[in-house]
């Protein structure tokens, strides 16, 4: 995850100032495998690991408050879990609707915990979260696969 | 005894391609999942134990607490990120050559003058050439203006969109300190501001852009010998990018005024962040004006996108 979060850092920088939110996704993708694995506690145990260390490299490499990228990633992993537990996530378009969910949940969280306040939701929405999420979409369903055929034996 | 034993080698025999069929073929259990067995509670506790601890160190850190444990490992990941931002921004700037002719022709001629430079230097003389330009971009701003500057590399930029900073390679160590002005320069305009140092670290400092929304700067619009002052707000989680505010109606300001940093807040000596951001740093121009109240509220287009920055110059101080 320390990896994963220095690559979104540094190298998926795009011009337009939007980030791919390589750790985001990766622990949605994750905490779907895990839901649907044969052990889905040891699986969810695994994705919010994943959240919390991913989160804190996130924050050693930010600016923001140390905890604050973790929290927001366990937030939107615990409730992608809730939602997603009586799901398939062998349907296509649950890892896609996860993403968009799972993005627009760590968005709110860390303007919530980042921003100062007040914020003015229709602007921040329409600058930063529906571009984000939309940009969290593509690469989504790569790296669902990857993961899946990377984490075969345990699922 | 012996009979025994051949039966028992023969029975060996005939179980040997069983067990080799056995071994080739993984075993596949399939379980059928039900909602009711989906999950336990052990999960939901353990991600409310770790919401709570990212919680903790929200509060700590907020707390100035974790700041020199934050420090040690920032130190230890500055290098790898150093080394993957250069990575990425050489494939950025082979995708970002040129095309017109015209601008082909220069790019050209500056690589062969480059090419004849370096023809015979090792490669680490690469990094000190890059370097040599920096220092002259310096030279050339600390010819026209009184800044004591020092030179830095961006290395992070920060992972959302909904707030814009990022680091560079210099901090506390360096004499950068809180509130110091951060300006960069592009090929054709003029060194302006982009930034303003938010945290030190003993070899790192965070910089809140112009262009985030949290930042705000008191400001100078000239126009025909005479001055009017505002407050610049970042606009980027607004769509937009500086937004020049609180000028009096009768000011008088209009598209294409330049706006420069007023330098109050140094001039009164106050103990606020902002303190050692000095007057008359080139921020951008107007764009468009309209009136509020009894007030102005105009459009500024910076003169240095701090998106495009990979090398700045903190101003240490005004050599008065």
């Amino acid at each position: 995850m320390v990896a994963l979060a220095l690559t979104q850092v540094t190298l998926l920088q795009l011009p337009l100032g939007f980030p791919i939110p390589l750790v985001l996704i990766a622990v949605v993708c994750r905490m779907l495998i895990g839901m649907s694995s044969a052990f889905p506690d040891s699986g969810v145990s695994i994705a919010l690991r994943w959240a919390l260390y991913g989160g804190l490299t996130l924050d050693l490499l930010a600016t923001t408050p140390l905890g604050s990228h973790a929290f927001a990633l366990l937030l939107t992993a615990l409730l992608i879990a809730l939602a997603t537990r009586r799901l398939s996530a062998e349907r296509i378009f649950i890892p896609l609707l996860a993403t968009l969910c799972g993005a627009l949940i760590y968005e709110i969280t860390l303007a919530l915990l980042t921003m100062p306040q007040p914020i003015d939701w229709p602007a921040y929405a329409q600058v930063v979260l529906l571009p984000m999420m939309l940009i969290a979409l593509i690469p989504t369903l790569p790296i669902f696969f990857l993961l899946r055929w990377a984490l075969r034996r345990q699922i | 005894m012996i009979l025994g034993l051949g039966v028992a080698r023969a029975e060996d025999h005939q179980l040997t391609p069983m067990r080799d069929y056995l071994d080739d073929r993984p075993i596949k259990l399939h379980r059928e999942r039900t909602g009711s067995e989906a999950t336990t509670v052990r999960p939901l506790i353990l991600a409310l134990v770790l919401c709570g601890l990212a919680g903790l160190l929200i509060f700590l850190d907020l707390q100035g607490m974790l700041g020199p444990t934050r420090g040690i490992v920032q130190q230890g990941l500055a290098p790898v990120a150093q080394q993957l931002t250069a990575v990425r921004d050489g494939f950025t700037a082979a995708l970002s050559t040129p095309l017109s002719a015209d601008a082909l022709e220069t790019r050209i001629a500056e690589l062969e003058r480059e090419n004849t430079q370096l023809h015979d230097e090792l490669l680490r003389r690469e990094q000190a050439a890059v370097e040599n330009v920096f220092l002259r971009q310096q030279l050339n701003i600390t010819r026209s203006q009184p800044w004591l500057l020092l030179g830095a590399e961006v290395t992070l930029r920060h992972p959302d969109a909904g707030r814009r900073t990022f680091t560079i390679a210099r901090g506390a160590n360096d004499g950068v300190d809180v509130g110091m002005a951060v300006i960069g320069q592009l090929p054709g305009s003029p060194a302006a501001l982009v930034g303003i140092v938010e945290r030190v670290g003993p070899r790192t400092a965070d910089i809140l852009m112009i262009t985030d929304i949290g930042s705000q700067i008191s400001a100078r619009v000239l126009r025909n010998n005479e001055s009017a002052l505002g407050m610049v707000h970042g606009q980027w989680q607004l769509g937009s990018r500086l937004q020049l505010e609180q000028v009096e109606r009768t000011a008088g300001v209009t598209v294409g005024n330049t706006v420069v940093t007023a330098g109050l807040t140094a001039a009164l000596n106050l103990p606020l962040d902002l303190q050692a951001v000095p007057p008359n740093v080139p921020i951008g121009t107007i764009e468009s004006v309209q009136a509020s109240g009894q007030q102005l509220i105009a459009e500024l287009r910076p003169f240095v996108d701090p998106d495009q920055v990979r090398y700045v110059w903190v101003i240490l101080n005004q050599d008065d």
